[in-house]
């Protein structure tokens, strides 16, 4: 028995000004599922969401979200989503309970209001005005609004942007919570490690369509090859490292060496600090991680924005 | 129907939390009406129906002003902020239906405007001895009705044109200050050149005025060419409202 997917889509096309941003793009999203939509700014992570969400239109293409097409459902639909857009802002003079309160009124079906705020985490904040809220604080609220109508599937457009590490950790919890309800989430993100941390499955874009799409570990085996990572020792440049079989990445003091002739190049890496009587500081093996496959998948960064 | 007063709850909550908004709104008719009473005092002006003292046209005056900044001004604020932000944005995309947060806006600015009236009444009454003819209360409850009602609807299609948050309290304000001078708001009509009255009386709050000036001065007569007026100006708010107007950011 398999449920139908909570989201599909085939040939999609979405074009601005003549130039197509959308360019036949296939996806399917299984109903429970985690997925983490990755791509550069530009590929049309935003687009597409937007699309998915039933805010803008398509011009070709397939689209089924939960049943329905998103171009043409209404309110009945929009109850079972979820949306945390981009940006957006809450009324800054109401405080956190007011806005949820109110939020509860627009759906049939809403999750109790305290039961949200401490799903999110502000049962301190409760009574805080919107206007005095952190960042990341602002951030839970968004997402307390997209849960408030209990979904069944949840969009969560780049929502740890501008967060840091501890606020990071905290709203992963909050996903990971979610995820275990049985709510599909629909996640965008910059991030690697939130992917990783988060997602069942991997969907990178690039160029209007998905280039890539598994679990991380398969992507990551997909790949091929093993990694070596050091870092430049004090004095070392990197004109100084020898031959290898393909030439390394440095960013920083940090080396990495994609190779499909690990043994090798590790023997002639070590007998390379050996003979000149160096260490190679945190040195260390192993496969290529999910950063290397986007870099390797994702294609040169595009200019400009957040379409 | 509950989610309308909730919508209504939290719009209303939002308005009285904010300063500015309650400032030009409540406290600056009621500051103007001391001010000009003190400086002025009991000045006899020209009015529909024989001379009265100049409080008698300014209550009035200065109610129109109160609904005026609720029902155009801060309305037509709080849509353009409520859209820059993406609040609307969200709500459009949860089950609610669009007219939930354009009634509750309407709703919301309605009770303040009613609010301000009941307020210059009772300043009206008892600090300067202004008496409304009872009769004639439901005039001057049809009067506040149509005109916030008309005034929402220009509101709304001004923030169809506003670009930015910024602009919007500039923009709004720089269209109602001349429109209180040449309306009967701070002068007298009396003292207008009758060209500039003319013009006026086929701008939308002049009519007002003489709307809410009606149960104040019984003997005037009925004011229907006014209400139709200021009808007239809140049918073409609504039709260019809701051809132009968007829930989505600039930036969108």
């Amino acid at each position: 028995m398999s449920a139908p997917p909570a989201i599909a889509v085939s040939g999609l096309v979405k074009e601005y000004g003549g130039r197509r941003v959308i360019d036949g793009l296939d996806l399917q999203v299984r109903t429970g599922e985690v997925l983490a939509f990755l791509g550069r700014n530009g590929a049309g992570k935003t687009t597409t969401t937007e699309i998915l969400e039933g805010y803008r239109t398509r011009d070709a293409g397939e689209v089924t979200v939960l049943g329905e097409d998103p171009a043409r459902a209404g309110a009945r639909w929009r109850a079972r989503l979820g949306i945390v857009l981009q940006e957006s802002q809450p009324v800054p003079t109401l405080t956190v309970r007011e806005i949820l309160r109110l939020y509860a009124a627009y759906f049939p079906n809403p999750r109790p209001v305290d039961e949200v705020i401490h799903l999110v985490g502000l049962d301190e904040k409760a009574g805080e005005r919107a206007a005095r809220l952190s960042g990341g604080q602002l951030r839970r609220l968004d997402v307390g609004v997209a849960l408030i109508g209990a979904p069944d599937l949840l969009f969560l457009d780049e929502p740890t942007t501008g967060f840091d590490a501890d606020a990071r950790r905290q709203f992963w919890d909050v996903i990971q919570g979610l995820r275990s309800t049985g709510t599909t989430i629909f996640l965008t993100t910059h991030y690697m490690d939130e992917a990783q941390a988060l997602a069942d499955r991997v969907a990178i874009l690039r160029e209007g369509r998905v280039a890539a799409l598994g679990t991380p570990s398969e992507l990551q085996a997909s790949l091929g090859g093993v990694e070596i990572r050091f870092e430049l020792p004090a004095g070392v440049a990197r004109a100084d490292l020898p031959a290898l079989s393909v030439a390394p990445r440095v960013d920083g003091p940090h080396v990495t060496v994609s190779t499909e002739h690990a043994t090798a190049d590790l023997a002639v890496l070590c007998a390379w600090a050996d003979g000149r009587g160096i260490d190679l500081p945190s040195l260390e093996v192993g496969r290529p991680t999910l950063e290397d496959v986007f870099l390797a998948i994702a294609g040169d960064a595009a200019p400009g924005g957040t379409r | 129907m509950s989610m309308l007063a909730a919508q209504v709850r939290a719009d209303f909550t939002a308005f009285r939390r904010a300063p500015s908004a309650l400032f030009f709104t409540v406290g600056l008719p009621v500051i103007f009406l001391v001010l000009f009473e003190s400086i002025f005092g009991e000045q006899m002006v020209p009015g529909a129906a024989g001379q009265v003292s100049l409080a008698t046209l300014q209550v009035p005056g200065f109610m129109v002003m109160g609904v005026v900044s609720a029902s155009f001004v801060s309305l037509c604020i709080t849509m353009v902020n409520r859209r820059e932000a993406g609040v609307f944005k969200r709500v459009r995309g949860t089950p609610a239906p669009a007219w939930v947060l354009i009634i509750g806006q309407v709703v919301t600015t309605l009770v303040i405007g009613v609010l301000m009236v009941v307020v210059m009444l009772i300043i009206g009454r008892y600090a300067y001895d202004v008496r409304v003819d009872m009769a004639l209360v439901p005039w001057l409850v049809l009067g506040v009705l149509v005109g916030a009602i008309a005034f929402s609807c220009l509101g709304m299609a001004l923030a169809a044109f506003v670009p930015s948050m910024e602009s919007a309290a500039p923009i709004a304000n720089l269209i109602v200050l001349p429109l209180y001078f040449i309306s009967g708001v701070f002068v007298p009509v009396s003292e207008l050149p009758s060209w500039l009255a003319t013009f006026a009386s086929w701008l939308p709050i002049r009519p007002f005025v003489e709307m809410l000036s009606y149960p104040y001065e019984p003997g005037a007569a009925v004011p229907w060419a006014a209400l139709g007026v200021v009808a007239a100006w809140g049918v073409l708010g609504l039709v260019v409202a809701s051809r132009f107007f968007r829930w989505t950011p600039r930036r969108d």
